[in-house]
């Protein structure tokens, strides 16, 4: 924990092509950043230069930082490209084929004749089958056969694995065959990865929890490798604070129980996001929120209310169910590099994207086609020249590229560059009403907070669509995910199953339910020396209708409360109850959160607009063509009010702020946008 | 007014967007397994007359709309209506088995109609002869459960409970229906309000004229490409089922697609058999085959939308009154999947006629066990839909292991928490998939082990006599099977369509289900990609040997025993169906 002697707190958050570290000090709220090239043969090369960087840049001494913050994407990269380690899956017999068959999950919006199944992680060939069965109410039918896990131990051998999931019929009943044959695993096959499926994820369906163990087991060796080299770069700078990860949910752990779980990172990077949004939005006072995250190639959509995240355990990473909590974050092929293409169909954007290489047509390194990007250049949206003038815009070619379109459609250049827009809004405005309806929630009360290096361009106008009133640009946009790290707090949740009628629960089964996951939680604070008044949990009741299939977290409360309390929410979130229909308890959980406090980052020192504005550029609004400021962020100091259209250039976006709207920068650097 | 090509496009994506919440929202409340867990339900938008504009990708819907229209009238449509149905023959095949519910409600902008919105789910029991309503034994329709006419559940707001209260009393599992009802009631109301806003936003004129370019863009690709596809004259196709599951069989269905002079297509199926006697009768709306070949068309045309412009492009179907395709009422409807499946089957094949074999392979049917019976004092009802394999095409291996469009399986884990039954195993069916060049689909092997002191079952298997064709030199799937007790001096094969056949506690039922058939001749496949077949358990090294003339011993590729057997190339024909043969009949 950061004190008075090592105050500071480093955030590491590695991209592509940048890595941003930013360095605050905890008691003042103070912040340095720095931006280093990425390394990605061996990315802990860059997060050192850039610790080095910032650390001088504050000309502080490394001693000083008290905890490093890392988000990761390691493991969702080897995922989404299929590069993860050689593993094996040990399975009950007569389940060899389980990850082949899946749910046969051909999915609803492809087409039957044309869809070619995804190959899996693990061939059936890699799949051994060993003998022993539990119930489905935890009985031991036979026993373990652990001659038959010997044999499977030399088959993986053989093989040449790396890494071993185990995943037994009924095991989040009783894990005892599981971890038995984990346990004999471990012996037979030293320095193998090994992942028991409980261990991951204690949830019926064998599909689902054979592949969340797989994922774990199949991404364990490079994580843990990852994660044991940042820790020797740490050492070697002279760096003793402990190294925490981003986890799926939003909420840190350490380096231990993530090498334990990596596969609670495969949404890593996004979480550090969101969760700098959100704290971002609090300085604000705003609480109720939606993100969108939008980058090169796709937009990625959560919803915040009450300062909470939301989660989901019904989460895909790729073609993959993943269901470990993680943010119930819709993600959609829009970015700014999104394809523009005219067919049989009309005019269609994205989910072809021209990537970093060779990005959008205006960039200048051999794209034709149009992009999202080059429509906002075309229409006066961006600047010439981005990241601090460094790169260079070619409006010609953006012209060029968005004729190919706008020929065969009969359209205007102009109709063009605006449909491209539209369209790519209008797909992002129905991935946030699926988000929101999911929740039950009115988008019209939430602000939206636009990051990633292209969503400032886009805030107000999904505001418009939608409806919503404020839109929040960050100081920051383009590095959330460092700011995520300051403010995140150690988060993990317990739950164990209750299954049984609400009119059959006592008070005295919930509270024996929940202390033992009270208990659970309290030896977790100590494994995260979590001091006690930084600790604090919630308990969470988790119920549905008899014989329905969801359930819904509802807060704790006496029993008798529990039932109207369920019914309001299956009301409020669906518009009907069932009023006579025996409700279920299913699950009761306990969410353990451990707070870092975390200062917000000072307010900016800049100045008022006529000083921030750089210039004017033309930018084509309905009809005509405006000259329109262009105006430095770094400029602009508190209650700087901004009126459009206009531009807001910083080093990693640009907000456009477009007629009829004004940006004003609000108490902790943030830009509020209003119509 | 008229829609230009960007707000089509918007048009288009927040129609999608409507449907993704209705069918989050009936996901999640929705009470019986059927709906929830084997997501058996389905969304659409449709115009303002009642054409449909955005389906799913399914190809069975008819005209929906028109059965209420023609009891209430459009204009007499108000705000705060809902509109229900599951009557077959009084639809005309809009909705082909009584347990599949259709709720529909009219949108209005300003007190002006601007669409509907259905809502489709299939209901696990709505009464009649047996549990789950849907028996291989069935002689009547009058059997297959309660019958619900275009009725109006809704005006104005206020439903009309009497109407539900009968419909849940008449089925077997009422607490069950009650919360599919409501489910699918909300679902509704929420499309509704979505398309609501859609109007708002771009007005009732813009949304019409954007309806109407959706139907006419995909009645024009449809169009184009049933063109490219078929030369002018015509182009017959024959394939059958094997049985009513009474003891008469085969039915063959004869299709016969002519592309005129002047480029009119007409599907004639009046050829087809006699209607059968027991419950495979298909009461096929006319739209059904445009529906189908519109999904086979529109591969590869993500921004198209499935709807009533794809039958359109079919210029005239005819079916003959009394056939397999068009029976007379009260015959029995409720198995019709297996015919529906076939008839998706035999419109590719009249594409791989045409078209010198590009075309997929045929699939086979999917698979239901139904088993009822009394469970520590209480009655169940396991209905277990099982994926088959999906045929080979002219670029990829035939899918394993599907039933239907976006239609989960019951995993083991689930099926033990919620039934009295255990299961042994659940693997894919080795060498069920066609061989060819690209192999056919695997069904799967389920083997169940009864729990309950006595339960009765049904099983619904086609294809076991006439197994999914294989085409352009690919052979044909291999069968599925039902076997109580294999192995032991008790096993019995249970014939393939049937009911009644009694379990009792400590049985073991061993249900396989078929493949799908192979493309292009299997000495053309790569002798590697047999191997992985042989290792992962699709393919056994026997057929390895007699089929793709590929040699494995010890999980190793003996290369020159394969250069031997390859050598001596079998002659192969079009299709393939036990031999190969140019013509099936």
């Amino acid at each position: 924990m950061p004190s008075t002697e090592r105050p500071l707190l480093a955030a590491v958050d590695i991209g592509g092509t940048f890595t941003d570290i930013t360095l605050q000090e905890a008691t003042t709220g103070r912040a340095w950043t720095a931006k280093t090239p990425s390394t990605p043969r061996d990315p802990s090369e860059a997060f050192l230069t850039g610790l080095r960087l910032a650390l001088d840049l504050a000309g502080r001494d490394p001693g000083e930082i008290g905890r490093v913050l890392h988000g990761t994407t390691v493991a969702t990269n080897m995922i989404l490209e299929g590069r993860t380690a050689r593993t094996a899956l040990v399975t009950t017999s007569g389940f060899r084929h389980v990850l082949e068959i899946g749910r046969a999950d051909l999915p609803r919006r492809d087409n039957l004749w044309a869809w070619v199944k995804p190959r899996r992680p693990v061939p059936p060939e890699h799949v051994f089958e060993v003998a022993g069965r539990i119930a489905a109410d935890g009985a031991e039918l036979a026993p373990l056969d652990e001659s038959g896990v010997a044999a499977a131990a030399r088959a993986i051998a053989a093989m040449g694995a790396e890494a071993v999931a185990i995943c037994f019929l009924h095991a989040y009943a009783n894990p005892a065959h599981e971890l038995r044959a984990a346990a004999l695993l471990r012996e037979l096959l030293p320095g193998l990865a090994i992942t028991a499926s409980t261990e991951v994820l204690p949830v019926l369906r064998e599909y689902e929890r054979s592949m969340a163990a797989v994922l774990n087991a199949a991404v364990m060796p490079a994580v843990s490798t990852y994660i044991a080299r940042l820790q020797a770069r740490l050492a070697e700078a002279g760096i003793a604070a402990p190294l925490l990860l981003m986890k799926s949910n939003g909420g840190v752990a350490g380096a231990a129980a993530i090498r334990r779980s990596p596969a609670q990172t495969a949404l890593s990077g996004p979480a550090a996001g969101v969760v700098g949004a959100r704290a971002m939005a609090a300085a604000e006072g705003v609480t109720d929120l939606i993100t969108v995250d939008i980058g090169g190639t796709s937009a990625d959509i959560c919803l915040i209310e009450g300062g909470r995240i939301g989660l989901t355990q019904s989460g895909r990473i790729g073609p993959w169910p993943l269901p470990l909590p993680m943010l119930d974050m819709v993600t959609i092929g829009a970015g700014g590099g999104s394809l523009a293409r005219a067919g049989a169909g009309g005019l269609t954007v994205g989910p072809a994207s021209a990537g970093a290489e060779p990005g959008p047509a205006c960039y200048g390194r051999g794209g034709t086609e149009p992009t999202v990007t080059d429509a906002h250049l075309y229409l006066g949206h961006l600047p010439p020249r981005l990241l601090d003038g460094r790169m260079a815009l070619d409006p010609a070619l953006a012209e060029t590229a968005l004729a190919r379109v706008a020929g065969p459609l009969g359209l205007s250049l102009e109709a063009t560059a605006r449909g491209i827009l539209a369209i790519a809004d209008n797909n992002m405005v129905g991935a946030i009403r699926v988000v929101s309806v999911e929740r039950g929630h009115d988008p019209r009360g939430f602000a939206l907070v636009p990051f990633g290096g292209a969503g400032p361009l886009h805030g107000a106008a999904l505001a418009d669509l939608l409806g919503m009133r404020t839109v929040l640009v960050p100081p920051a946009p383009g590095v959330l995910c460092a700011q995520g790290l300051v403010a995140a707090d150690l988060r993990a949740e317990f739950s164990r199953s209750l299954a049984r009628p609400l009119d059959a629960v006592t008070e005295e089964a919930l509270e024996t339910g929940f202390a033992a996951l009270e208990a659970e939680a309290a030896r977790w604070f100590a494994e995260e020396a979590v001091p006690p008044e930084a600790q604090s949990r919630s308990r969470a009741v988790l119920m549905r209708y008899a014989e329905q299939g969801f359930e819904l977290p509802i807060p704790f409360a006496p029993v008798a409360a529990l039932g109207r309390d369920f019914a309001a929410a299956h009301q409020a979130l669906y518009g009907f109850d069932l009023p006579g229909i025996a409700i279920e308890v299913v699950t009761l959980r306990v969410t353990a959160t451990g707070r870092l406090h975390a200062l917000p980052p000072l307010p900016p020192s800049g100045g008022d607009v006529a000083a921030a504005t750089l210039g004017t550029q033309p930018m084509r609004l309905a009809g005509r063509v405006a000259e329109a400021p262009v105006i430095a962020r770094t400029g602009l100091g508190v209650g700087a009010s901004v009126a459009g259209p206009a531009i807001i250039v910083q080093l990693d976006a640009t907000t456009l702020v477009p007629e009829g709207w004004r940006a004003e920068v609000g108490a902790s650097g943030a830009l509020l946008l209003r119509r | 007014m008229s829609c230009d090509a960007v707000t089509l496009e918007i048009i288009r994506g927040a129609a999608r967007a409507a449907q993704a919440e209705m069918e989050a929202l009936l996901e999640r409340t929705a009470m019986s397994a059927f709906i929830r867990e084997k997501k058996d339900f389905y969304t659409a938008l449709f115009d303002a007359e009642g054409t449909m504009v955005v389906g799913s990708d399914l190809p069975i819907f008819g005209d929906i709309v028109g059965p209420i229209a023609r009891k209430f009238p459009l204009e007499t449509m108000r705000p705060g209506d809902l509109y229900w149905y599951n009557d077959c023959y009084g639809s005309q095949g809009a909705v082909s088995h009584t347990n599949d519910q259709v709720f529909l409600a009219p949108a209005f902008l300003d007190g002006v109609r601007v669409g509907f919105v259905m809502g489709w789910a299939h209901f696990s029991d709505v009464g009649g002869l047996r549990a789950g309503s849907l028996s291989p034994d069935a002689t009547d329709h009058f059997q297959e459960g309660i019958i619900i006419p275009p009725v109006r559940l809704m005006r104005d707001g206020e439903t009309n409970d009497a109407l539900l209260e009968v419909f849940w009393r008449n089925g077997r599992f009422p607490t069950q229906s009650r919360g599919d009802t409501r489910a699918l009631m909300a679902a509704v109301r929420l499309g509704e309000r979505r398309l609501e806003e859609i109007a708002q936003r771009f007005g009732a004129d813009t949304l019409a004229d954007a309806f109407a370019q959706l139907l006419a863009r995909t009645e024009a690709v449809v169009r184009a490409k049933l063109r490219e596809a078929f030369p002018i004259g015509t182009t017959r196709f024959t394939d059958a089922i094997d049985s009513d599951g009474q003891g008469n069989g085969p039915f063959h269905l004869r299709l016969a697609l002519t592309r005129m002079e002047d480029d009119r297509f007409l599907l004639d199926t009046s050829a087809t058999d006699d209607q059968a006697p027991g419950p495979v009768n298909f009461l096929m709306h006319p739209d059904v085959p445009g529906m189908a070949l519109g999904l086979y068309f529109l591969q590869g045309e993500p921004g198209q939308v499935l709807n009533a412009g794809a039958p359109r492009a079919l210029d005239e179907v005819r079916r003959r009154q009394g056939s397999l395709l068009a029976p007379r009422a009260p015959a029995p409807l409720g198995l019709r999947g297996i015919t529906m499946m076939r008839l998706l089957a035999a419109l590719h094949g009249l594409v791989a006629v045409a078209r010198g074999g590009e075309a997929p392979a045929a699939h086979s049917a999917y698979v239901v066990l139904a088993l009822r019976g009394m469970h520590e004092g209480k009655p169940f009802l396991m209905s277990d839909g099982v994926g088959v394999g999906y045929g080979a095409r002219p670029f990829a291996d035939g899918t394993d292991a599907v039933y239907f469009v976006a239609q989960e399986n019951y995993p083991a884990e689930f099926m033990e928490h919620s039934y009295p039954v255990r299961l042994h195993r659940y693997a894919l069916h080795m060498d069920s998939g066609g061989a060819g060049r690209f192999r056919g689909g695997c069904g799967v092997v389920r083997e169940y082990e009864i729990l309950a002191e006595q339960a009765v079952l049904a099983i619904r298997l086609d294809t076991v006599k006439n197994p999914p064709w294989g085409v352009a030199g690919g052979m044909s799937g291999g069968a599925g099977a039902a076997v109580v007790n294999p192995g032991t001096p008790e096993e019995r094969h249970l014939p393939s369509l049937s009911d009644g056949t009694v379990l009792r506690r400590g049985d073991i039922l061993r249900l396989s289900t078929g493949g799908g058939g192979g493309w292009g001749h299997p000495h053309d496949r790569p002798a590697e990609a047999v191997l992985a077949d042989v290792r992962g358990g699709f393919v056994s090294a026997e057929a390895a040997r007699r089929d793709y003339g590929v040699a494995i011993a010890d999980g190793a590729l003996d290369e020159a025993a394969t250069a031997r057997l390859r050598a001596q190339r079998p002659p192969a024909g079009a299709f393939h169906r036990g031999t190969y043969a140019d013509a099936l009949d």
